[in-house]
């Protein structure tokens, strides 16, 4: 099934946003009243539309409270974003809201108006260039690994009622010797939802439905993740 | 023959390294702005003028020991070879006399070896009569005993401590800015005080039954009348003394306050100046300090994260309110244009600046900073921030080491949060180096322990880490898989059980902090112990 996204505000961020996104598992629809900014979205290839955030009707013909999965508030102005939040939060409980915040003072604000995430993109930009200048090293493997400008990803894989790594323990998947992948972390359901890093801390049973986070090539992790799944039959 | 020998040893000095080397020492020692030495010397010069002038007020009351003559004794030779010093510092005498002579060899005229010794002496007479040169000497001449009765020039010794201290000079610049108005001011007061005095005698003199009994007595009175301090010892009698009293009051008010404002005002316009000036000098302590180009959203996310590491730095900003922002977190500041290039070279782009960061929300300055920076200093590591994605290429063109587009970063996050959110947070985790876990990097240094050793035979997992890859420039790992070239090395990631570590490679692992940590510690021991065998 699809996820259905609506991404408010065309601009560079939600471009790059949904240009990482995978076309194929996500619908992405883009609201913007600015016309020639929905015109270069829709040269893109983008599905664009004209409506005012301001009205709760509006918001909901776009499928806001039934089927929409995510939005993201990339409005230009903070307070735009806020009363964005706010409004979907009151239609829709489960909706899961990612917002922009120009200033850490706002991020707290679109905090308590309900969303579920806030990137502020002047914060993780500082945050990388003090980066580079103290671990210039590992800042530039991380670019070239999650930053996807190589061939190395960090992805999640669910293990699926009925693979074979159900039941085993962490300590035996051995995965650097038989896949080429490098164990990031776990998600042990059975310890909540957080993410454990493999760290060699403790050794965590594996069920259906707990995470791995792996690191290596887009093919071996392809191919870990269907000799994952290929048991379920 | 004479001529022979004084060029022959003017040409040996220039020669020697020796010479050059001392010369260097003492011009770092007693005139070089940036040298260490010169503010050690200066400090102690101090406490040593202090120290004499406390002696001669001691002296005045009492018999002064024989330690203390001693101690007189050396001061006066610190004096007079710190003169001598200066006055053979200030002009190379051994390369006027070569010059001269090299002129004399190529116009194929005589050599004249008065003509240029009276150069080098002119040079030196420059030294001698310079005001710090008159007051050095004044500072030593009355301890010769001959000239015991001018012994009220060893005030001149508390002139001396203003060679030693930058506020005097600056003070003297202040006042030197305002020459024409002071001059002005200076020659209206001589008038008016010149009337005044003749005015003042002629109506108050001793025969006319007032209380001034020669000029001399008049001019003080005017003085003390003008400068309104008034000590009222001399009082005007006569009806025409007071009035021109009375005149002179008010003049003298009116003088004054343009006084007060023109010092005021030269100080308000250096003002600025001077902060910046105190800002290089607080520059100039640091080695290895970033320069923060543009104080925004971004310029104080940084900062404020390199206060936390303790790390040095100073911004650059134009704009009013961030360098008003700078001010309140007192952070090093200068506000001026950062494309500028005497900007760059007084903020220590060639003087211990590691980085300079180009974080400003115009492409345009960027760029522009970028390239000027590049120019100036083909060494320094820059990193600049992109906004659009078209000026990534321009500014990697232009001279960047890094180039960070911040929306595109926020763009993958939001992107990835969607998609495989625990990915997600384990990307942000390590990122922000949440719960104390990090990534960090294990140099292999010579002779430690892990030079030379297989990837297999390091036991990562009971030291709880985890082996992400190894960074190397080394030729002999060439054929291993899982190669990405990362700038000028490359990354072997998951490297096997047989990869051999050379030295200088470095070696990714995953883990707390104490781990880390105690790995490193544990390098760092064997090197020492390997370096003490050999």
């Amino acid at each position: 099934m699809k996820k259905k996204i609506i991404v408010f505000g065309y601009n560079n961020l939600s471009y790059e946003a949904i240009s990482r996104l995978d076309q194929k598992s996500h619908d992405v629809l883009i609201i913007e009243t600015d016309l020639s900014l929905k015109k270069s979205a829709e040269e893109k290839g983008f599905k664009t539309k004209n409506i005012d955030f301001r009205s709760d009707d509006n918001l909901k013909s776009i499928g806001i409270g039934q089927s929409i999965d995510v939005i993201f508030c990339f409005l230009q102005e903070d307070s735009s974003n806020v009363f964005l939040t706010l409004s979907a939060r009151a239609i829709d409980i489960n909706l899961d809201i990612i917002a922009i915040a120009g200033s850490s003072q706002s991020a707290e604000k679109l905090i308590a108006a309900g969303a579920n995430k806030i990137i502020d993109p002047y914060q993780i930009c500082g945050q990388k260039i003090h980066e580079l200048i103290k671990k210039p090293d590992i800042t530039n493997i991380i670019d070239h690994t999650v930053f996807g400008r190589d061939d190395l990803h960090i992805a999640e894989v669910e293990i699926p009622i009925g693979s074979y790594l159900e039941n085993t323990y962490s300590s035996t998947l051995s995965l650097s010797d038989q896949h080429n992948l490098v164990l990031i972390g776990i998600v042990d359901k059975e310890l909540g939802d957080n993410l454990h890093f493999a760290i060699g801390e403790k050794d965590h049973k594996l069920d259906a439905g707990d995470i791995i986070v792996v690191l290596g090539p887009s093919r071996e992790i392809k191919a870990f993740k269907q000799e994952v799944e290929k048991c379920l039959v | 023959m004479f001529a022979k020998t004084i060029v022959y040893f003017a040409y040996l000095l220039k020669t020697s390294v020796y010479y050059k080397h001392s010369k260097l020492f003492f011009y770092d020692l007693l005139e070089n702005p940036q040298s260490k030495m010169k503010s050690y010397f200066d400090v102690f010069m101090i406490c040593l003028v202090m120290l004499s002038v406390f002696f001669l007020v001691y002296s005045v009351e009492h018999e002064l020991s024989e330690a203390g003559e001693f101690f007189e004794q050396c001061v006066v030779t610190v004096f007079i070879s710190e003169y001598l010093l200066r006055a053979w510092l200030f002009s190379d005498s051994h390369l006027i006399i070569t010059k001269e002579y090299e002129r004399a060899e190529y116009l194929n005229t005589p050599f004249s070896v008065f003509n240029s010794l009276k150069k080098v002496l002119g040079k030196k007479m420059e030294y001698m009569f310079s005001l710090f040169a008159i007051i050095d000497l004044l500072a030593i001449l009355p301890s010769y005993r001959p000239l015991r009765i001018l012994r009220i020039l060893l005030i001149f010794r508390l002139f001396k401590l203003f060679r030693y201290s930058n506020s005097i000079k600056v003070f003297a610049d202040v006042l030197s800015s305002k020459r024409f108005e002071l001059i002005t001011l200076a020659i209206f007061m001589g008038f008016l005080v010149f009337i005044s005095t003749i005015a003042i005698y002629l109506f108050e003199n001793n025969s006319s039954g007032g209380n001034i009994r020669h000029l001399y007595d008049a001019f003080y009175w005017s003085i003390v009348t003008i400068s309104t301090v008034g000590y009222g010892d001399i009082t005007p009698i006569t009806f025409g003394g007071r009035l021109v009293t009375v005149a002179l009051i008010l003049t003298g008010l009116g003088g004054l306050s343009f006084f007060t404002s023109i010092i005021v005002s030269a100080f308000n316009e250096k003002m600025y100046t001077l902060r910046e000036n105190r800002t290089y000098a607080e520059l100039s302590r640091f080695e290895n300090f970033i320069i923060i180009c543009g104080f925004g959203r971004v310029g104080q996310e940084i900062a404020r994260k390199f206060e936390k590491d303790q790390q040095p730095f100073i911004v650059i900003d134009t704009e009013e309110n961030n360098i008003l922002l700078a001010k309140e977190k007192n952070y090093l500041y200068i506000q001026d244009d950062a494309s500028k290039n005497t900007v760059l070279i007084n903020a220590g782009i060639n003087a211990g600046a590691s980085s300079i960061l180009c974080a400003t929300g115009n492409d345009v300055i960027n760029v522009y900073v970028t390239l000027t920076s590049r120019f100036l200093n083909p060494e320094i590591n820059i990193i600049a921030r992109a906004n659009r994605d078209d000026n990534v290429n321009k500014l990697y063109q232009a001279g960047a080491n890094n180039v960070i587009q911040p929306f595109e970063i926020s763009g993958l996050l939001a992107a990835e949060y969607v998609g495989q959110p625990v990915a997600f947070e384990a990307i942000l985790g390590i990122l922000q180096e949440q719960k104390q876990i990090l990534m960090e990097t294990l140099v292999v240094y010579p002779a430690t322990l892990l030079e030379n050793k297989k990837i297999g035979d390091i036991d990562f997992k009971n030291r709880k880490l985890t082996l992400v890859g190894v960074i190397s420039s080394n030729k002999i790992h060439v054929k291993r898989r899982n190669r990405y070239r990362v700038k000028n090395q490359h990354f072997y990631f998951n490297p096997e059980n047989h990869f051999e570590l050379q030295a200088q490679d470095m070696v990714i692992v995953l883990g707390r902090k104490y781990s880390i940590e105690h790995f490193q510690d544990q390098i760092e021991k064997s090197r020492l112990r390997s370096g003490k065998r050999s």
